[in-house]
């Protein structure tokens, strides 16, 4: 996918805290307001990230997940003071049915800005972060990841060979179960044998010495530095807006009033900056491309 | 200067009464270009091992290795890992991390290094081996070729003083083999890196090595330049593994300097014979088609492009036809498309000239023997593999154990039968393997690169298989890159290439109508001899009776 | 040694300031922000702990040939919902590698095929999920050789345990508090993957333990661990 754009290559650590931050706002809010501009964001972010088709795709599944969480709410839920009808003796409330709204918004916005982790997070961004922690188990799972295509391919190679002398078969249940661990048991056997030869070749490279450092090819440049620092500031100023109850917001018994003074307009602002952010360092790329290769 | 020396070096494995190594006495000076070579088993990778503290076997040892001086055992594991290079065999198993560029750095994180300075070692390795197209990619993605070679640089980022390699191009093919040891020559001339490595495949590292030391069964058998190694090992049993101008010059016996490259062979035998005509020996081949496509073509996925395109070829019972062809022309697709594996989307597929297109691969009575004859063990001995074998056809009790020994005597496999399958040689691995898919009682076997890891004497033993196989009737296809044998042992010759099979002929017209894709025999000869392909060809024709 | 102390310091203040923090900002949803925490902060001190012991690299590359083994193994049986051998690898991780082994393998199982299927919220109650899984397996490792039933019963109740970690979550992140009719439905609703969680764990530690556990040995005594 879209691992070169101009988000993708802002600093790992940088990335990591900016999702963190936007996650966990919008994971614990419950200001319908906080939760659109989330959701906004995340969507556009996304759409800029993955393929048209996959874009559409999406949309169409969670749209659709995002009514159908807010009617099955009030089976869970009876508080609310506006009953709209009575079933199975039990009051659907409005309330009930509008805060579903809100809580499916955030789970839908929390999804998406976890594509886009995925997308943007590729595995040797996560090794980087983890290897400075925790060298050693950075170290596990990256042989993990290198060893996982190794025994597949090896397990395609083991069913061919397998199946031609007969020993593997794809018919029938009980068949294909029995000659699936047939296989697996066999990969498992060859794995752990060559493992060995993986080891010696770790110890003829020098590893169990003292001091052992951590290379990566990440480098903190000024953008991120920039990035970072406007982020920071909109997650300050948002974060001291939710502490000092700004964003406060309840349906229960009654739905609050959403009111829009300068003071919670400021905050929402902030947070909806926050939130386009990577949209926009995004789009500046593509508005970029298209002007200087109109140029030439 | 000596760099390493072994003296009066004896060793034995626990548990075992024999030595695997037996009073070794050798040294290596700084810069010298070091072969050693005998066969599977003879104690060359102990050896090697002996020279590699972190690496050096349990078990009883007597005598001294010193590097620089110094009892390898006692200098720093820091030294240890940063001056001495080994690089393995396999070259799937040991590489450590995911991507390219880690798996160069990861030496000089063991040392201790900043990223400043590993950035600029790793740059300048990725550089000097062409590997910076590949830098960021994941190492699943190399071929066998691009990962042994990063497999050395990622050795070469320590700037060992010494490298030892144990078979690095074992599991490679000739093309990616040639490339690799020219890589390694070039660094002993360019760096005066001092190479110490274990082959096979002698042809292309005699010409090139400074010292060659034969070892066997843990002894010392003859040590010096290959010239004069090769005069005094002659017609020993080592010496089938030689290369092809050695054993032309050994042969003949008339003495003088031995040759060891093409060149030199090809001066030897114009300066000594005058032309002569060969014929061309045809062995009478049944005319009935054991295996015959028709207008195959095959593709992986519905989108990509054909691999094999309109393949026609027949092949006649009891004969053993090779298919010679690059690397992934796609010869093992074919192989596969045979045996059922794989399903080609169009044309026909007669075996017996019964149309078998849409029967699955157990029921074709083929057999295939794999590239990688470890994929055809499932537990944890050969003989209760052998056992399960048969249990699924129906086969038990006294019926299987008498099939299973007939199997065991013919290919003298009696002492391997109770051993865990990981525990055996390349060359024991195959013929157990062998024998569990003769088990089936196949009409056509085919094999896919039987000869990739197999030392001179293995090859010896596959090529007297093949031989009595062939008296049984059975049709026998074989996918190689191994010239050689195929000029040895085949009755017919094709080339892959584009998928379809060319130019299909006798060896030895095959060989002797091509210029690069031949034999070194016939490269030597053919000034001479025209259509002499294999060393015993020539030596035929130089009037030698050969005694083997 | 001076910068140890001022790692615990930070460790010992600093989590609980973050802990309090978030309820404090969150109130209403303060439930799930303490879950998270409790799911993350689980996972931080086996890993340090792992982190410090020594391990010797063929005990490492062992470990991570089972994770790949665990993941590798979601693929083989991809055309079977929910029958899966991992939850069975990890525990026999457990057994033959240690509790920490078998903490870091299950943790990592979870992390790596997030790589495949999705990173999200979840991802941390299922590294701790199936860690916890692994590491009261190395636990109780010495009673799974003595009795092999008590392994059996072990692994259907470690399917029953993954689930009932992952519903909890599910339902504190949903309502931000303990809404427990959504909780029962949850259950209710999971309770066929639950069956099948459990089954497969049976029939795959019946399957692979003894021969694993031999290959495993096997290459124990062929290398000298």
């Amino acid at each position: 996918m879209n691992n070169n754009s101009a988000f993708a290559a802002i600093h790992p650590m940088v990335l990591l805290l900016y999702f963190i931050g936007e996650i966990v706002i919008t994971m614990f809010s419950s200001d319908p307001v906080v939760l659109l501009c989330s959701f906004v964001g995340s969507v556009l972010l996304f759409a800029m990230l993955s393929s048209l088709k996959q874009f559409l795709s999406d949309l169409a599944f969670y749209l659709p997940m995002l009514v159908l969480i807010a009617v099955i709410n009030p089976l869970f839920s009876h508080n609310g003071v506006t009953p709209l009808f009575f079933m199975n003796g039990n009051a659907v409330t409005l309330e009930a049915i509008l805060y579903g709204f809100d809580i499916s918004l955030m789970l839908i916005s929390v999804v998406y800005w976890c594509k886009c982790f995925s997308i943007v997070m590729t595995t040797d961004k996560f090794l980087y972060l983890f290897g400075r922690a925790v060298p050693k188990l950075s170290l596990v799972l990256s042989m993990a990841l290198r060893f996982i295509p190794l025994f597949r391919r090896k397990l395609k190679e083991f069913r061919a060979v397998q199946g031609a002398v007969g020993l593997y078969s794809q018919k029938g249940f009980v068949n294909k179960i029995a000659s699936e661990l047939k296989v697996f048991s066999a990969l498992i056997g060859w794995a752990l044998e060559n493992s060995a030869d993986t080891a010696n070749s770790m110890k003829a490279r020098g590893y169990g010495l003292k001091g052992r450092t951590h290379f990566s090819l990440f480098k903190f440049r000024v953008g991120d530095i920039i990035f970072l620092i406007f982020s920071a500031v909109f997650f300050v100023v948002t974060t001291a807006g939710i502490a000092v109850g700004l964003t406060d917001f309840y349906f229960y018994p009654r739905v609050a009033k959403l009111c829009f003074d300068s003071l919670k307009t400021a905050v929402y602002s902030a947070f909806f900056v926050l939130s386009v952010m990577p949209f926009v360092v995004q789009l500046r790329e593509v508005v970029v491309w298209k002007y200087s290769v109109s140029k030439i | 200067m000596e760099i390493l020396s072994v003296k009066n070096l004896s060793f034995t494995y626990p548990e075992c009464t024999e030595r695997a190594l037996n009073n070794i006495n050798l040294t290596v000076k700084e810069g010298e270009f070091v072969v050693l070579c005998g066969a599977s088993g003879s104690g060359k990778t102990t050896l090697l091992r002996m020279f590699k503290k972190e690496l050096v076997p349990h078990g009883d040892r007597s005598g001294e290795v010193l590097f620089k001086n110094t009892e390898v055992t006692e200098i720093s594991d820091r030294q240890s890992a940063e001056k001495i290079g080994f690089v393995f065999q396999k070259p799937d198993q040991q590489i450590v991390t995911d991507k390219v560029w880690h798996e160069l750095a990861f030496g000089l994180e063991s040392l201790g290094y900043g990223s400043d300075y590993i950035r600029l070692r790793v740059g300048e390795m990725a550089s000097y081996f062409g590997i910076t197209s590949i830098f960021r990619n994941k190492t699943s993605q190399l071929s066998g070729g691009q990962k042994q070679l990063l497999n050395l640089a990622s050795v070469m980022a320590m700037s060992p003083d010494v490298l030892i390699l144990d078979e690095p191009t074992s599991q490679l093919d000739p093309i990616a083999a040639a490339d690799f040891i020219a890589t390694i020559k070039r660094l002993n001339t360019e760096l005066g890196l001092t190479v110490i490595l274990t082959e096979h495949r002698l042809q292309d590292v005699f010409p090139i090595a400074d010292k060659v030391v034969v070892i066997e069964k843990g002894s010392i058998i003859g040590t010096g330049s290959p010239g004069t190694v090769c005069e005094k090992l002659i017609n020993h049993k080592i010496s089938v593994g030689f290369p092809s101008a050695v054993r032309i010059w050994q042969g003949s016996q008339l003495g003088g300097k031995c040759p060891l490259t093409v060149k030199e062979g090809r001066e030897f035998i114009n300066s000594t014979f005058q032309a002569k005509n060969v014929e061309i020996s045809s062995t009478a081949i049944c005319t009935k088609n054991a295996v015959e496509l028709k207008e195959v073509f095959f593709r992986y996925e519905k989108t990509s492009d054909d691999i094999i395109k309109g393949l026609s070829l027949s092949v006649k019972q009891g004969e053993h036809f090779c298919i010679l062809g690059g690397n992934g022309s796609g010869k093992t697709t074919t192989l596969k498309v045979i045996s059922g594996i794989l399903r080609n989307h169009r044309g026909k597929v007669l075996i017996n000239n019964e149309n078998v297109t849409k029967k699955s691969a157990d029921k074709r009575g083929t057999a295939l023997l794999p590239q990688n004859p470890d994929e055809i063990f499932l537990n944890s001995s050969v003989r209760d593999d052998y056992i399960q074998l048969l249990a699924v056809r129906g086969i038990k009790g006294t019926t299987a154990e008498q099939k299973i020994d007939e199997i065991i005597e013919s290919l003298d496999i009696a002492h391997l039968m109770e051993k865990h399958p990981y525990d055996l040689s390349g060359g024991e691995l195959q013929k157990t393997a062998m024998g569990k898919i003769l088990l089936n009682e196949p009409k056509i076997l085919l094999l896919d690169e039987p000869t990739k890891g197999l030392d001179a004497y293995a090859k010896q033993s596959l090529k007297d298989i093949i031989k009595q196989l062939k008296s049984t009737g059975v049709t026998i296809i074989t996918v190689t890159h191994d010239v050689e044998f195929a000029a040895e042992t085949a009755d017919r010759c094709g080339l892959f290439f584009d998928g379809e099979v060319l130019s299909v002929s006798v060896p030895q017209k095959f060989f002797s109508m091509n210029n690069f894709y031949t034999t070194s025999a016939s490269r030597i000869a053919r000034e001479r001899f025209k259509n002499a392909v294999t060393v015993e060809q020539v030596l035929n024709a130089m009037g030698v009776k050969n005694e083997r | 040694m001076k910068g140890n102390y001022i790692k615990l310091l930070v460790l010992c203040l600093g989590v609980p300031i973050i802990v309090a923090m978030g309820v404090f900002l969150f109130s209403d949803r303060a439930y799930a922000w303490v879950s998270l925490c409790v799911a993350v902060l689980a996972i931080v001190p086996i890993f340090i702990s792992f982190e410090k012991g020594s391990h010797s690299s063929i005990r490492l590359v062992i470990l991570a040939v089972m994770i790949a083994l665990s993941v590798a193994g979601r693929f083989v049986f991809a055309w079977l919902p929910h029958f899966k051998p991992v939850t069975a690898m990890v525990i026999i991780t457990g057994m033959y590698l240690g509790y920490e082994c078998g903490f870091v393998c299950g943790a990592f199982t979870a992390l790596i095929s997030n790589f495949y299927f999705g990173q999200g919220p979840w991802t941390p109650f299922q590294m701790f999920a199936w860690g916890i899984v692994g590491l009261v397996s190395g636990v109780l490792a010495k009673y799974f050789e003595k009795y092999v039933l008590v392994l059996f019963v072990y692994g259907a109740a470690a399917g029953v345990l993954y689930s009932f970690i992952l519903d909890v979550w599910t339902t504190l992140w949903w309502d931000g508090s303990f809404n427990f009719t959504r909780f029962i439905v949850n259950i209710t609703t999971a309770v066929p993957v639950t069956a099948i969680y459990a089954i497969s764990n049976v029939i795959f530690l019946f399957l692979l333990s003894k021969p694993l556990g031999k290959k495993i040995k096997r290459i124990k005594i062929k290398y000298g661990i």
